[in-house]
């Protein structure tokens, strides 16, 4: 068999990496100026389960070393040109809580496996503890406020998060002011900061040995999901929108300044991109989700963008019906990353011009295709969308398994690599 | 329009109070409560088309079911007053399997199936095959229906529906799987004899089974 682009470029990425990470650095900064890059930018971000490709999920999610070497081999195995690689659950409450701490906020984003540990958190579960050793965690939230505590969350959002609801939702934070709650929330900052400090060298082990640039992250969150993950549930918040629509209202602008404190804490630091996973999304008729969803989100993304930090948007499910509202922002405010929109292309049609859009690569395709279909499914994308400007490809965040075959996602790399110019 | 088309409207326009103040005026009035849940099974019915249709969303499917759970709540203790019991088609045990916490669809499946006329013993989430095999022995139901989201789940129906053949209650029961990880295969897999992703469908199913049973 002949060699293929992506086999020449897993050999140049490990023998020229300065070269590599200068001709990433420039496709990924074209695609979110909204031009058509040399070649189409591939992503890849995973939550772990990947890993569990090389490791047992009860040992990926624990150990900071072993997530270092896997995300070497991930990237040795699949030179894609932008990747967040980050093993570990939806935690943004705990940044919320320490939102007045800077330097502390955002390495406590993200909840580890041992993070949880230590505050035995109710809103995950994680193999070898309440899952089985061979399951990734799992994200389960919960119910911890009543609708009758909204006026406290809306009188001090930080407060209110410390004194109320993480006693309730982390077993070991339950009295706080106890011998147990001060050693356990020293032990859980403590944690976050080395977890951080893997990742800073993760990243700089990955651009050296492989030539891929770090990604300028900084964190942020849409208000009701907040309140949707952490507080009530979600199917609570559902409920609330409609039995105490003013106490909502309420809440979500007042969460808006602590979750921009959050996602100011990186700037210093260099941070560029704020990162904002969307769930109650998919879930919200457009007329709730216009008036309830989208106001206190589109006001985080402008307060941050007015202090030169972008967003970095990931719609998650079918964002198709709301997917208008996205034109009111500035053009050029970020990165909007769809996970599986009824129709990708008439989104890209939508946004075209106006936002860099992310995605398009169905999870199942990747799961279940063959590197033929793949390689189709990807021209005939990149044709549709040519001359794709202000395009990056990736499948969902949702969970490339690890049973996905390489050749498929080899493939994938391979169609980007292959279909640039007259080719597409 | 009459009491019970206005009824039937508020509860699809998903106004609250106004579909539990008419359900709570007709049960003054002294109207019959089973006239009162039949309107119920005919908005259910509604609804789950509207949401196959894409008209609904996930949060219009979780209030509509509170406001069907609040009527029937409001109905149930009338009709216990009046010494009526309202013809019990058939009985379903259901529950989301184990490692599985989604309940919106299983909500919904249980509404919908007391809507018409099942009495409903629901086992909340994250069921462990245990649990479901107890139940069967407890309330002897006809039906046992599992709900599933997630892949892993596949696993757990299977383990479910093996558990109830070596207490030696299969043949007592007939098992329905639902929810948005099922399919086909699952059914097979699992050793089902149905499988639905729409709840009014899996109703249409239990009646059947219901009728061919009297049969
Ligand atoms: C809401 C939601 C959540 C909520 C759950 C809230 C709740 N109380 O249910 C939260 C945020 C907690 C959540 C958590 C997780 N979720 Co989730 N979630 C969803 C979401 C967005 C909607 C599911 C839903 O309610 N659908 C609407 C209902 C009405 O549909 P339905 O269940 O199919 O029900 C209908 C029919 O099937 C039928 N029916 C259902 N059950 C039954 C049973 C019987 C007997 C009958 C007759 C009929 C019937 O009736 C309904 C009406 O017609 C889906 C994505 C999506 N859009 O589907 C992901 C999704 C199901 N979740 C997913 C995942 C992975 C998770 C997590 C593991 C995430 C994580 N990594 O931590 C966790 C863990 C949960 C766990 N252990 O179970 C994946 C599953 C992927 C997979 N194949 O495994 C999905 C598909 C998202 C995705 N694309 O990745 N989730």
């Amino acid at each position: 068999m002949s060699r293929e682009p992506v086999d020449e470029l897993i050999e140049r990425q490990r023998k020229e990496p300065e070269a590599v990470y200068k001709e990433r650095a420039e496709i990924f900064e074209d695609a979110v100026n909204l031009k058509t890059p040399a070649r189409t930018p591939v992503a890849l971000f995973t939550c772990g389960h990947f890993f569990s490709k090389w490791f047992k999920p009860s040992v990926i999610y624990f150990d900071y070393g072993k997530i270092k070497d896997a995300s070497l081999k991930l990237i040795e195995s699949f030179p894609v040109d932008f990747s967040v690689m980050a093993p570990a659950a939806e935690g943004f409450i705990f940044s919320v809580a320490f939102a007045d701490a800077p330097e502390i906020a955002p390495t406590i984003r993200f909840l580890t496996g041992p993070m949880h540990d230590i505050v035995k958190d109710k809103y995950t579960r994680w193999p070898g503890r309440e899952l089985p050793e061979h399951l990734p965690f799992q994200f389960i939230g919960g119910e911890y406020v009543e609708p009758e505590e909204y006026r406290q969350l809306i009188e001090g959002p930080i407060d209110f998060v410390n004194s109320v609801v993480l006693p309730r939702a982390c077993e070991n934070l339950s009295k706080p002011g106890s011998a147990l709650y001060v050693k356990s929330i020293a032990r859980f900052a403590f944690e976050g900061s080395k977890f951080t400090s893997s990742l800073v060298d993760i990243n700089a082990a990955l651009a050296k040995n492989y030539g891929l640039p770090p990604f300028p992250a900084t964190f942020a969150y849409a208000p009701l999901d907040f309140i949707g993950d952490f507080l009530r549930h979600p199917t609570g918040v559902m409920l609330d929108i409609r039995r105490h629509p003013d106490l909502v209202k309420q809440a979500a602008e007042a969460l808006v300044e602590p979750i921009v404190k959050v996602g100011l804490a990186l700037k210093p630091l260099g941070a560029k991109y704020a990162f904002i996973p969307l769930h109650l999304n998919e879930m919200l008729p457009p007329k709730l989700y216009n008036e309830f969803y989208w106001p206190a989100l589109k006001e985080v993304i402008l307060e941050l963008y007015k202090s030169d930090i972008k967003s970095f948007v990931f719609f998650e499910g079918d964002h198709m019906p709301h997917v208008d509202t996205i034109l009111e922002l500035p053009k050029g405010w970020g990165i909007a990353y769809f996970e599986r929109p009824k129709d990708f292309i008439k989104v890209y049609e939508k946004l075209r011009g106006h936002s860099c859009v992310m995605g398009g690569i169905p999870v199942s395709l990747l799961h279940s295709g063959t590197p033929k279909k793949i390689d189709e499914y990807v021209k005939k994308l990149l044709k549709a969308t040519a001359p794709n400007e202000g395009l990056i490809l990736a499948p969902g965040v949702a969970e490339i398994t690890p049973e996905t075959p390489d050749a498929n996602l080899k493939a994938l790399i391979n169609a980007a690599l292959k279909y640039i110019g007259e080719n597409r | 329009m009459s009491v019970s088309e206005e009824f039937i409207k508020s509860i699809l326009e998903l106004d609250e109070r106004k579909a539990l103040e008419i359900a709570r005026r007709r049960l003054e009035a002294g109207e019959d409560p089973l006239k009162i849940l039949g309107d119920l099974t005919i908005a259910a019915d509604k609804i789950g088309e509207k949401y196959e249709k894409g008209e609904f969303f996930i949060a219009d499917l979780v209030m509509a079911g509170e406001i069907m759970k609040g009527i029937s709540e409001l109905v149930r203790p009338k009709l216990k007053e009046l010494g009526k019991v309202r013809e019990v088609v058939g009985k379903l045990v259901i529950g989301t399997v184990q490692g599985d916490i989604h309940d919106i669809g299983k909500n919904i499946a249980v509404t919908m199936a007391e809507a018409a006329g099942f009495e409903v013993i629901d086992l909340g989430v994250d069921v462990p095959p245990e649990k479901f095999v107890e139940a069967i022995k407890q309330y002897n139901p006809n039906i046992v229906g599992m709900s599933c989201l997630i892949t892993v789940g596949l696993e757990s129906m299977k383990k479910t529906v093996d558990a109830i053949k070596e207490a030696g209650l299969r043949d007592r029961v007939k098992i329905i799987i639902g929810g948005g990880r099922v399919d086909e295969y699952a059914k097979e897999y699992a050793g089902a004899d149905a499988w639905t992703n729409s709840a009014a469908e899996g109703v249409r199913i239990m009646l059947k089974w219901i009728r061919e049973k009297a049969r």
